[in-house]
């Protein structure tokens, strides 16, 4: 664990990195608030424009980043098209093929209200996702898919995976829905703006999490399977979603998200989960070594993660995301002790229909981009939105523009 | 203790008085009227003339049946937080949100003051307990979990939340009490869910059944028991109804290593499973309860409501249940 830079950074708040250094080294707060306007508004407009939906990791700044889903259904009956496909597929008055269609047109509607609403950095919503666990595993050699479970605190449910032995890649998990919503995006209307700085994110769930919502079956004669325990359920998870990694890379994602909100839930586990962590990174540095510059965000939320920041932030990932709705402490903490890499700052609740006020949210953006090594971020959402109703999802997605647009003065495209 | 209070409050109950979690399924005749009824095609009055129809039916079965603590059945009750959202003051119907699969609910946003506009499950109660001389369950939902379930737009913060709730559940059960209701079930379904909010829960569950006099019944199920147990044996209801059988009585050893100091509604029926459970399983559940629990401390009653079930099955599972406590009695 290299967490160094943060613990010689609390014993001296004064040190920072060389773009903050020749910064702090003016005059103070006023400054602060200037550098982060300046960094958002470097985020906005000051990459140069290019072809295709990429990500200019390269280009420091604050950008707005979808956190991951999205609702894959609306009041308006043209957002109700996947649920009644699948009811009238249940009814046997639907092909699979309808289903794929229905997906798919959920998909365009979920990636074109996030470009609607003024985000950088987009997803597919993962509306094909029934849900964070069984998408993935149910995709592997080896896993039957059981019952309802229920999701954190959330109230949605999740079917449990029993391993029956060791979880295996047989071919794509995600690749092919990132492709789709990569083409989906390129077909979109984009604001000249905009054009060539939008980018899809595509989001796996983690390994450690993966395993801890699953289970490892026992042969009857009583010998424990290899995935019995949870390290073993881990470490096989990792194997399986490591070539996922380099599949997307490949596939032109410059920015991979990987979800582990149980690490925060269940600390006791801790070594597991940053073991596990392990064969991802493999596989990202196996892939920067053929020349491309995939880095990997890791994304906490559901729970507080104030006591696990400074590990959090020593992991080798690129970026870290967090959930700031449970505990205000974490951005003090973060204001005080900074960060040694980019954040995601997960400031929008994205678990209640209040929709916050956008110059609070700002000067929070305000008073943590400074502290943030080469100061860039993404501001998004707590965790992904498909926990609210779509009306109110939409609302904290144009609340995000209309921080930029208080940090920045800068319109965003929602307005 | 709890026998006590039941007889103070004139009940007399066999042993191991068996009873039901509060819902059965709909007749398909009510199915179709209540679909009829969103798209206007029946009157309100239609309506509640087949829910009366289909609560008399279930109340009557339950008699043949030979269940000693009836319930009306919710034939009137689509989700057990959107009935009461859609009736108190100071909700908002939300938007649709997934539940799982191609499940989706009506999420209520919680944008105003809560009050009590008045009785909301009375009639229904009366109703029910009129039609029998069996004691009729109270039927309500606990303040957490409505808070749980609810979003909120209007309190400071999630305890405000709760107890302005509880002050609002805590008329309703003074207005069953009223009227003559004696044992009352205020379902805590979320319980659970928040381990380190237990204390939320124990102080608005305190806020609405401090002083009042009944017997108190709660049921939560798919919960993490593990990680509240025993504290939750500190909330202010006489009688926990909990799913046993679905996690295979994993429960019993929480128990063995801290006594259960509350009544208990042991539920023996898998609610989420087509099978009719053989006589010998129901039996064993609670030969195996009564290894851990003293005997006028239970309760019997399937896992969780029945309205998941078809009618026949929801039947069969209540039959099971009575004829295993039975054989327990002598």
């Amino acid at each position: 664990m290299n967490c160094r830079w943060l613990r010689e950074r609390q014993k001296n708040p004064n040190r920072t990195g060389p773009r903050e250094s020749a910064y702090l080294q003016s005059d103070g707060a006023v400054h602060k608030m200037s550098r982060a306007k300046e960094a958002a508004l470097n985020g906005y407009i000051g990459s140069t424009p290019s072809l295709g939906p990429r990500v200019n990791t390269a280009s420091p700044g604050l950008q707005l980043a979808s956190t991951g889903s999205y609702p894959r259904i609306g009041d308006p009956a043209e957002l109700q098209l996947l649920r009644r496909s699948i009811s009238a597929l249940d009814r046997g008055d639907r092909t699979t093929a309808d289903i794929l269609d229905a997906e798919n047109e959920m998909t365009r509607r979920a990636i074109a209200e996030q470009v609607k609403a003024g985000l950088d950095v987009i997803t597919d919503g993962q509306i094909r996702w029934y849900d964070p666990i069984s998408h993935l595993a149910g995709k592997l050699d080896n896993v039957k898919i059981r019952g309802l479970l229920r999701f954190f605190d959330t109230n949605t449910y999740f079917r449990q995976p029993v391993l029956t032995g060791k979880p295996t890649r047989r071919g794509h998990l995600v690749v092919n829905e990132y492709s789709f919503a990569c083409n989906a995006l390129g077909h979109l209307p984009t604001p000249p703006e905009k054009a060539g700085k939008l980018s899809i994110k595509p989001v796996l769930t983690g390994p450690y999490t993966l395993a801890k919502f699953s289970l490892g079956e026992h042969h009857e004669n009583g010998a424990p399977e290899t995935s019995a325990s949870l390290e073993a359920r881990a470490m096989a998870y990792a194997e399986a979603l490591a070539p996922e990694i380099e599949a997307l890379a490949q596939s032109g994602a410059d920015l991979i998200q990987v979800d582990e909100p149980a690490a925060v839930k269940f600390p006791g586990d801790w070594a597991i989960f940053e073991q596990a962590l392990g064969p991802l990174f493999a596989a990202r540095e196996k892939v920067r070594k053929a020349g491309r510059k995939t880095e990997l965000a890791l994304y906490v939320y559901f729970h507080d993660s104030t006591p696990f920041y400074e590990k959090l932030v020593g992991l080798p990932v690129d970026i870290v995301g967090l959930d700031f709705s449970y505990d205000a402490k974490l951005a003090d903490l973060i204001a005080s002790a900074g960060s040694p890499k980019p954040l995601g700052l997960g400031l929008v609740d994205a678990r209640n229909t209040r929709l916050e006020d956008p110059d609070v949210i700002a000067w929070q953006v305000e008073r943590l981009m400074p502290k943030i090594e080469g100061g860039r971020a993404y501001l998004g959402p707590s965790s992904g939105l498909e926990y609210l109703p779509r009306d109110r999802a939409f609302a904290k997605l144009e609340l995000l523009s209309k921080v930029r647009t208080a940090l920045t003065g800068i319109k965003g495209a929602a307005n | 203790m709890s026998r006590e209070k039941l007889k103070s409050l004139g009940l007399k109950l066999p042993l191991l008085p068996t009873t039901s979690v509060g819902s059965f399924p709909k007749p398909d005749y009510l199915v179709k009227a209540r679909a009829e009824f969103t798209k206007g095609k029946i009157t309100p009055e239609e309506l509640l003339g087949l829910e009366r129809k289909a609560t008399k039916f279930w109340v009557e079965t339950q008699e043949k049946l030979g269940v000693d603590v009836l319930v009306d059945g919710e034939m009137y009750r689509g989700d057990m937080v959107a009935y009461f959202a859609e009736r108190l003051q100071g909700f908002t119907e939300g938007g649709l949100v997934r539940s799982y699969g191609n499940r989706y609910y009506h999420k209520p946003i919680i944008t105003g003051e809560v009050e009590w506009p008045g009785p909301v499950t009375v009639e229904w109660w009366k109703y029910a307990q009129g039609l029998t001389k069996r004691p009729v369950k109270g039927m309500l939902t606990g303040a957490y979990t409505i808070m749980d379930w609810s979003f909120n737009e209007h309190y400071p913060g999630r305890r405000a939340t709760a107890l302005a709730l509880a002050a609002v559940i805590r008329k309703e059960v003074e207005a069953l009490i009223t009227e003559g209701c004696k044992i009352i079930q205020i379902d805590e379904p979320a319980l659970s869910v928040r381990p380190e909010e237990l204390p939320i829960a124990l102080e608005a569950m305190e806020a609405t059944t401090k002083g009042l006099d009944a017997y108190f019944i709660t049921h939560a199920c798919y919960g993490a028991f593990e990680h509240i147990y025993p504290g939750m044996l500190e909330l202010a209801v006489d009688n926990f109804d909990l799913e046993m059988s679905n996690n295979d009585l994993s429960l019993l050893g929480l128990f063995r290593g801290h006594p259960f100091t509350k009544d208990i509604s042991f539920g023996v029926v898998d609610v989420h499973s087509h099978a009719i459970e053989e006589s010998d399983t129901v039996r064993g559940r609670i030969e195996q309860a009564l290894t851990v629990l003293p005997k006028d401390q239970v309760w019997v009653d399937p896992d969780c409501g029945l309205k998941t079930r078809t009618v026949d099955e929801a039947i069969q599972k209540l039959r099971s249940c009575v004829a295993a406590a039975k054989a327990f009695r002598n």
